[in-house]
């Protein structure tokens, strides 16, 4: 190669290589969050998603459906008392439930595939304010497309499912809690 | 000066061709560490971050045990080399991408053998097993204790994380072959020096 055009070209390619190198590692950090601080955001469904009714026992042994809880905003929370993601996701749950029991908004905890004594042993030691729902036989959560637990759906006034959250959130976060407060 | 720095123009070019690269690879970092006796693998590829934790074979069995899984059930499962996995998409809200993940598409090599092999998925394990008395309450803990065959992570901090068994013996040294697929591209990333963990925890694996 003519060294006349060399001598333009290597130093050209040296900057725009090392450019492109500090443009990676800018993107690299910028998508980097430390383990800690989860995006408070849900993920839309579109189309929202269609879930059968049930009924299922509460705590206390009384019948629970999901029907009743047409015409507000529902938060259906799937957990298991094995699960340490879902125990880890609980407090903020209730801290979330503080601040919108008052403003026309529903959350259910659904228990996956454990009796209630377990539960009931559990929320001595894990308190939940809000309603926890027995689904003992697993048949409830078949229904419903989860992946794992905890998986969190939000379903708006009609009791269609239009955002889901898959794995653990902070619940008490107002930009996530605001997402469900523009269902009202 | 000038002319030293034609004839090494050959290094110069190469080094320049790693660096018009490095943006285009999405290169993936693969680490590990011990922890409590454990070892952590940590792999963070785009927005993907895979992190994969040794279980004893004492750990899994005592957890499935407590699910209500038969002794010799449990037993079988904890020997199967288990691994805690959990997968996150670390995206920031809308900027991200989805990735999915299908552990059919994983492969292993045993160190010492050249043939590749599958990992044991659940599904597996629930064929096995129905003809064993196995309680509703213990497939259901199995069902979700057990990191999905398939799944697709939004970039709005979706995650999740359960068990992997990779179907060897304890002890067993191995390397993975992870895949994803992005944008319809399917990746892979290979981390080397894997091993199932024995009852005796080794802080210098």
């Amino acid at each position: 190669m003519n060294p006349s055009i060399m001598k333009i070209v290597i130093p050209l390619l040296l900057i725009v290589g090392a450019l492109l190198f500090a443009v990676k590692s800018l993107q690299d950090n910028a998508v980097v969050i430390p383990t800690r601080t989860v995006p408070e955001q849900l993920t839309t469904l579109d189309p929202p998603l269609i879930v059968p009714n049930f009924e299922l026992l509460d705590l206390e042994g009384k019948p629970q459906t999901l029907t009743a809880y047409k015409g507000q905003p529902l938060i259906v929370n799937f957990w298991a008392t094995w699960c340490p993601p879902c125990r880890a996701e609980l407090p903020s749950m209730n801290r979330g439930w503080a601040k919108i029991k008052d403003e026309g908004i529903a959350m259910i905890a659904i228990n996956v595939g454990e009796s209630e004594d377990t539960v009931f042993a559990f929320t001595g030691e894990y308190p939940i304010d809000f309603k926890v729902l027995l689904d003992e036989q697993g048949t409830v959560s078949a229904q419903w497309p989860m992946r794992g637990l905890p998986t969190t759906f939000v379903l708006n006034k009609k009791g269609d499912v239009v955002y889901q959250a898959i794995g653990g959130r902070e619940w008490d976060a107002d930009e996530l809690l605001d997402q469900v407060r523009q269902l009202k | 000066m000038l002319s030293l720095f034609y004839k090494g123009n050959l290094i110069l070019m190469s080094l320049l061709v790693v660096l018009l690269c490095y943006p285009l690879l999405g290169l993936a970092d693969v680490s590990s560490k011990i922890e409590q006796g454990a070892r952590h693998w940590t792999m963070t590829a785009d927005n993907l971050e895979l992190k994969i934790v040794q279980m004893m074979p004492e750990q899994a069995h005592a957890f499935y045990l407590a699910r209500g899984f038969k002794t010799e059930v449990a037993r079988d499962i904890g020997a199967s080399c288990m691994m805690q996995t959990v997968v996150t998409n670390k995206a920031a809200k809308t900027s991200g991408k989805a990735f999915s993940i299908s552990l059919k598409k994983w492969q292993l090599k045993v160190q010492g053998n050249a043939k590749l092999q599958g990992i044991k998925l659940k599904e597996t394990w629930d064929r096995h097993w129905k003809t064993d008395d196995i309680s509703a309450a213990a497939r259901i803990a199995f069902r979700w204790a057990t990191f999905p065959s398939e799944q697709t992570f939004e970039p709005h901090g979706d995650y999740n994380w359960g068990m992997i068994s990779f179907g060897l013996t304890s002890g067993s040294r191995f390397d993975l072959n992870v895949v994803w697929h992005q944008e319809g591209h399917q990746k892979s990333i290979w981390i080397r020096n894997m091993q199932c963990q024995t009852d005796n925890m080794d802080t210098k694996q």
